[in-house]
This record gives structure tokens, C-alpha cells and sequence, in this order.
């Protein structure tokens, strides 16, 4: 759908036509849903959250700035609305504040990290991805899914922009260290497996 | 430099922080130019960045992949919104169902509750019996009023629902919750004695229990007395000492032929009294005597089947029964709904009389009434004639519909989720039947300690709001196998409406019409047991 073509599909349905807003649902559900697959835990939670987001969007839709991506605007109202969920269910493990010094800051060994990327599929990743605090998973869905800038991410979850550069880093190390730790016990089976 | 409080470049090598925010492009041209300078010239930087770069690129394909189909109610054909008729007329009824609900059944039902005793003197009553005792329930059940309650408690339970997936912290909440009440009653409340019999307990006469009395056993005997409420759990109880509050019996008989100073409350199989009763009687009992020798001070009110009234009553008498005899005196008016009423000789009625049943009163000749019985012949079947039927059911089926909507709307994951699990029909049915069936067994065993007696009752009460709910989540589903999937709101609620309306249009019909309610009930409930256990299986893996 092209731009001229989003813009009136967009005027109908701000004009209360039905059919249109049914385009629109049926257009943009599907990334909706995967992308709040990705933020929260669970397939149940993204589709209570996809049709919540919906609604808001129907409410929200004047507000709209048609000058800005709509697929940008229509993942800020998700990625608003999954981070507000996790936030009320107050079960984020991480804590609220961080500094760099936390971080191990050496040269990372680059033969590591190509063994782990190599050793593992997409699907690992996105298994890894759930066990992740919610804000770091957050974080990276935001990123790496919604492609948001880092502005953006600071404003979504609250926090200072020069720190979601350290979210984002941690987070990966969080990943891998899931990873690793998965690796490391699935050799472990094999080895005793062989004994 | 926009984030050169996070990056650092004085050693040999930059580190992981500095070569991630160079490959995100969060620096400055010049700072971006002094990285790639040093990348240049150092290979150990160079592959480092080579291989973030292809972190990155893994991690944003692995989280983008599309792997996991999406629900198709989420990209189904989404229909003509055509709903609003359905949102004015369920908004239409539900404005109606509350004027009926205030007018018919709250107000006159809150100045009868305040008569016959319900007041907020007592916490422990207020809070764990008045609801499960209060005697418009009857009515409740049977009508539309019962939309309202439900609404509430589906707006409660979805207020919960995040809790509700966390089965351990629903354990730990609903315990923290009845401790908590506990701590919030009143001093004497708190300070209530309980006991457990083994099998039987016995309080002898000549002693006293100088608080509330507590009691689950077999059989019960109170022969001493007791300074506070009695609440007894058990297969018989008698009582010949002085209560001085009131009695809260749940037993198969009850024998009463003390004195209590408050009320006498039963849920019993069998009712005697032979004592005086204070204040009111209230029983949802199938046999009630009140012996000729008893008095009652106050009002009595009785769901039952069968009804002997020999003693003096100075209150008003108000009985949902099968059959009432009343052969003593009764101090204020008589309202009976039930098949047969019998006015003794001996009888002696000083206010107004009302009757309502399929067969007319029968008044022996030496009984004494203050005005003629005012009688209402009722027919015991539906009368599909009338229009006034037909505007009834009319209005159940707007209370259903607009509980489901309000469901569809606080938990649209939930709702469209049950209405999935309608579909494994022999499943869920399964299910439903065990729930049917074993949850108010459940809640009736944990009210057998005073901790479980909150939690039982609640449960009791979420068990009655979830069989009126199941019609929904069986009407959705209806609905969607008539006109196939909807998506969004309108298309969602339209089938919702339809499938509600054929299964209220099955309901009316005699014979099969009861039978497939109770297919309905047991359908929906499992239904809805299955996503909720779901839930909390998906929940539990993840944590």
C-alpha cells in the first residue's frame, strides 16, 4: 500500500467507514501481533494486547501526525501499551537504574561470540528472547523490531537516553549468557549421554 | 558525541559499548571518524566490530522471522461493522434490567434485609453471610437482575485476571486477603472460639463460651451457653442452651429448642424449632416446624419445601415454599409464593394476607385473619401467550449479551479465547461436568475452617457467576459457526447476539428447553475452565 493509498484508506476510516477500518485491521494486525509476540511473554498476552491496541489506535487515530511513518506511529501505540502491561504486572526482574560501570567493558573475545551466533538458530534466539526482564527484551524488540530510535526507546520506557545504549548491551549479554548456559547443558547431556 | 559518557576509547582497543553505539550510529561524525581511523589500524577492533555487526543482523532476524502463525481470528475476514443496533439494544436493556433491578428487587429487598436483621453491626456477617443468606437471591437467579451481579463479578474477576494466571500468587492473595479481614473484624469477632468436634461436640450445660462459637463436627450439642453467634458446620445440631447472638447453621437438621436472642439463619435439610427465637428466622430449608411451644420475635423468612408454622410469630411471614401450613399467630403480614398454603383453625393473621400459586388457599373455619387472603393464581409453566413472557426473555437475552460484551471488552484475549475452547465440545463438556459438579463440593470442604470459610464462599460465588457466564462463551461460539469468524468488535458482538438469541429461543422450548441449558452450562463452563488453565500452564512455564 503506497502512501496515497494509506492516506485515504486512513481518511475512510476516520470517517467512520467500517470496510476501511477492516482493511486497516487486516493490513496491520499481523506485525501487530508479532511484534507484541515478541515484547510479551505469552501468545495470549499479544492477543489480548493486539486487540487492545486496536481499539486505542481506533481512538487514537485523530491524533495521528500524517506526516510521520504510520507503521512507526502504529508500533509506538504497541510498544506504549505492551510496556504499560508489563509495567502493571510489576514483574520486571530488572532493576531501574544502571550504570555503565556494570558493564564488563574489555574486548570481548570475537571467536566467542561467531560460535554462539553459529551454534544457535533464530529459534533458540527467540526462546533465549523470552526468558529475557522484561526490559531488556523490551529493549531489543523495540530496536531491533520496531527499529525505533534510541529517543524513542528512552521515551517508551522512561528512561535516559545515553542509558539505552547500556540497556541494549546488557540485554545482548543477558541473551548469550542464556544461550550459553543452554549450550553448555545440552554438551553437558551429550558428554553424560556418551558416559 | 552523543553518548561519550558511555563509550570508551583510551585503551589499545575500544571496548564492546563504544563499537555497538559506532555500529548503531549514535555517534558524531568526528568521533565516528576516529573509530573507523582506529579500526583501520587495528585488527582485533576491526573483527570485533565484524562480528557485533553480525550479532546484530543475527539477533534482528531471529526476531523478525515470522515463524509462529498469527491467530486467524486476527486476520480473518473482517465484516461490515453492523453492531450498533446491537450496542443500543443491549445498552436499552441494560438500562431496563437496572431500573428493574433497583426499583423491583433492591429497594424493597434492602428495607426487608434491614428488617429480618442484615444490618452492618456485625462485619463477619456482613461480609461472609449476607451475600450467601440474602434472601432475594431466589429472585435474583431467576430474573434479569441477575445480569447486574454477574457484570460486577466478571469486572472483578478481570481486575484479577493477571493475578488469576499467577496460580501461586492467587493462593497467597486470597489468603492474605481473608487474614486481612480477619484482622479488620471487630474485636468480638476476632476473639471467636472455634472447635473442631471428634466426631461429635458437645458444650455442657453450665458452661459458657464468652465469644463467638465456631464449630464444625459431626453432631453438635449446645447445651451451655454462649455470649456471641454460634456458626456450626454439621450433620446435626441441637441447641438447648441460650445464644445470646444469633445461630449460622449449615447442617443436614437443626433442632432448636433454646433460646437465641438474635436471629436463627440455616442452610439445613431439616428445621425444628421448638425454642424462642429472639429476632427473625431466615431458612433455606427443605423441612421447617416451628413448634407451638416456640416463639420468633422478629420476621421469618423461609425457602423451602415444606412449611409447618404452629407457633406465635410477631413478625411478618415471607415464604417461597412447595406447601405452608400456618396454624399459629402471626403479628404482622403474610406473603406466601408457593402450590399450596393451609390456614389452620388456630390461626390468627393480624396484618394483610397475599397468596400466589397455581391452587387457591384453603382457610379453615376458625381461623382469624384481619383482612380476606389477597390471591395471585399463578400457572406453573411458561405462559408463551403473554407478551409480558416474551419481553422477559427478551430481556435475559439483552443481560446476557451485555455481559458479554462487557467481557469482549475488558478481555477480548479471554473471551475469544473460551469461545476457541467451545470448540472441542466433548473437552470442554468434560471438563465443565467435573466443575459443575466438584467446585461447590470444594468450596462447601473449605468452608469447613475459618480461613477456607471466606475463601469457600467467594468461591461459591465466582462458581455462580461462571455458570450464568458460560451462555456467552456457547452463544459466541454459536454465533461464529453460523456466520463464520468476525474480527473486531461489531462482527464479534453480531454473532455473540445471534448465538445468544437461537440458545435463548431453545431455552423457551418445554422439555428440551431445560435440558439444553444445562448442556449450555456444563459447555461453557469448561470452556472457560480450560482457558483459564491455559493460562496459567503458559504462565507457569514462562516463569
Amino acid at each position: 500500500m503506497n502512501s496515497t493509498e494509506l492516506a485515504e484508506l486512513l481518511s475512510r476510516v476516520r470517517s467512520g467507514d467500517s470496510d476501511a477500518w477492516g482493511e486497516l485491521y487486516r493490513g496491520y494486525a499481523p506485525a501487530i501481533f508479532r511484534f507484541c509476540r515478541r515484547a510479551l511473554p505469552s501468545r495470549e498476552d499479544a492477543e489480548d494486547a493486539t486487540n487492545e491496541v486496536f481499539m486505542k489506535v481506533r481512538q487514537k487515530l485523530g491524533t495521528y501526525d500524517a506526516s510521520r511513518p504510520f507503521t512507526a506511529w502504529l508500533y509506538k501505540v504497541a510498544s506504549n501499551h505492551c510496556w504499560d502491561m508489563l509495567r502493571r504486572r510489576r514483574i520486571r526482574q530488572d532493576l531501574e537504574t544502571g550504570d555503565i560501570e556494570t558493564l564488563p567493558l574489555e574486548h570481548p573475545d570475537p571467536g566467542q561470540l561467531e560460535l554462539l551466533q553459529a551454534e544457535h538458530t533464530s529459534k533458540e534466539v527467540r526462546a533465549g528472547l523470552e526468558k529475557l526482564p522484561d526490559r531488556a527484551r523490551m529493549a531489543l524488540v523495540l530496536r531491533y523490531f520496531g527499529d525505533m530510535s534510541y529517543d524513542e526507546i528512552a521515551e517508551t520506557l522512561g528512561v535516559r537516553r545515553a542509558f539505552v545504549g547500556v540497556l541494549l548491551l546488557r540485554a545482548r549479554h543477558q541473551l548469550r549468557e542464556i544461550l550459553q548456559g543452554g549450550a553448555e547443558s545440552a554438551r553437558e547431556a551429550t558428554a553424560g549421554g556418551k558416559l | 558525541m552523543k553518548d561519550s559518557e558511555n563509550s570508551r576509547i583510551d585503551s589499545p582497543h575500544f571496548d564492546e559499548m563504544t563499537g555497538m553505539l559506532y555500529l548503531e550510529q549514535q555517534f558524531d561524525d568526528n568521533r565516528s571518524k576516529l573509530i573507523e581511523a582506529h579500526a583501520n589500524s587495528c585488527a582485533s577492533c576491526r573483527e570485533l566490530l565484524r562480528v557485533l555487526k553480525n550479532e546484530t543482523v543475527w539477533l534482528r532476524e531471529a526476531i523478525v522471522e515470522d515463524e509462529e502463525p498469527v491467530p486467524a481470528r486476527l486476520v480473518g475476514n473482517h465484516e461490515k461493522g453492523g453492531a450498533y443496533w446491537g450496542w443500543l439494544a443491549a445498552l436499552g436493556f441494560g438500562a431496563a434490567g437496572a431500573y428493574t433491578l433497583w426499583n423491583g428487587i433492591v429497594e424493597p429487598w434492602m428495607a426487608r434485609a434491614s428488617d429480618i436483621g442484615f444490618t452492618q453491626g456485625n462485619l463477619m456477617t456482613m461480609l461472609f453471610f449476607s451475600g450467601a443468606f440474602w434472601s432475594g437471591w431466589a429472585d435474583v437467579r431467576d430474573g434479569i437482575e441477575f445480569m447486574a451481579i454477574a457484570t460486577l463479578g466478571a469486572v472483578a474477576i478481570w481486575a484479577l485476571r493477571r493475578f488469576f494466571r499467577r496460580p501461586t500468587r492467587v493462593a497467597t492473595a486470597t489468603v492474605m486477603g481473608m487474614l486481612s479481614l480477619a484482622l479488620l473484624m471487630p474485636h468480638t469477632t476476632a476473639a471467636a472460639d472455634t472447635e473442631h468436634g471428634n466426631p461429635s461436640y458437645t458444650l455442657p450445660a453450665g458452661q459458657e463460651v464468652k465469644t463467638d462459637l465456631f464449630v464444625a463436627a459431626d453432631r453438635v450439642l449446645i447445651d451451655g451457653d454462649v455470649d456471641g453467634d454460634l456458626v456450626v458446620w454439621a450433620h446435626e445440631v441441637e441447641v438447648n442452651g441460650h445464644v445470646k447472638g444469633d445461630i449460622i447453621a449449615f447442617t443436614q437438621e437443626l433442632r432448636m429448642n433454646g433460646t437465641v436472642d438474635g436471629n436463627v439463619r440455616a442452610f439445613a435439610q431439616a428445621t425444628v424449632l421448638n425454642g424462642t427465637v429472639g429476632r427473625n428466622l431466615m431458612a433455606f430449608v427443605q423441612t421447617v416446624e416451628v413448634d407451638e411451644k416456640s416463639s420468633v420475635g422478629g420476621t421469618v423468612t423461609l425457602f423451602s419445601q415444606d412449611v409447618q408454622l404452629n407457633g406465635p410469630i410477631k413478625g411478618d411471614i415471607l415464604a417461597f415454599v412447595n406447601q405452608l401450613e400456618v396454624d399459629g399467630i402471626v403479628g404482622g403480614n403474610m406473603k406466601v409464593k408457593g402450590n399450596n398454603l393451609s390456614v389452620g383453625s388456630t390461626a390468627q393473621i393480624a396484618g394483610t394476607s397475599a397468596f400466589e400459586g397455581p391452587n387457591p388457599p384453603s382457610v379453615e373455619s376458625g381461623a382469624k385473619l384481619a383482612s380476606p387472603i389477597e390471591i395471585v393464581m399463578s400457572k406453573p409453566t411458561p405462559q408463551y401467550s403473554t407478551w409480558r413472557f416474551y419481553w422477559h426473555e427478551t430481556l435475559r437475552w439483552g443481560a446476557a449479551f451485555l455481559l458479554g460484551m462487557v467481557l469482549f471488552l475488558l478481555a477480548p484475549g479471554a473471551f475469544l479465547d473460551a469461545t476457541h475452547s467451545a470448540k472441542k465440545v466433548g473437552l470442554s463438556m468434560g471438563i465443565g461436568l467435573l466443575f459443575l459438579v466438584g467446585l461447590p463440593v470444594a468450596a462447601i470442604i473449605a468452608c469447613a475452617t475459618i480461613v477456607g470459610l471466606g475463601v469457600g464462599i467467594v468461591l461459591l460465588l465466582i462458581y455462580i457467576v461462571a455458570v450464568y457466564m458460560s451462555q456467552v462463551f456457547v452463544g459466541a461460539w454459536v454465533g461464529e459457526r453460523l456466520l463464520g469468524a468476525g474480527i473486531g468488535v461489531g462482527p464479534t458482538l453480531a454473532r455473540l447476539a445471534l448465538g445468544l438469541a437461537i440458545l435463548r429461543v431453545i431455552r423457551i422450548i418445554p422439555f428440551v428447553g431445560p435440558l439444553s441449558a444445562l448442556v449450555v452450562i456444563v459447555w461453557g463452563l469448561g470452556a472457560y475452565a480450560l482457558t483459564v488453565q491455559k493460562r496459567m500452564r503458559q504462565q507457569s512455564v514462562i516463569a
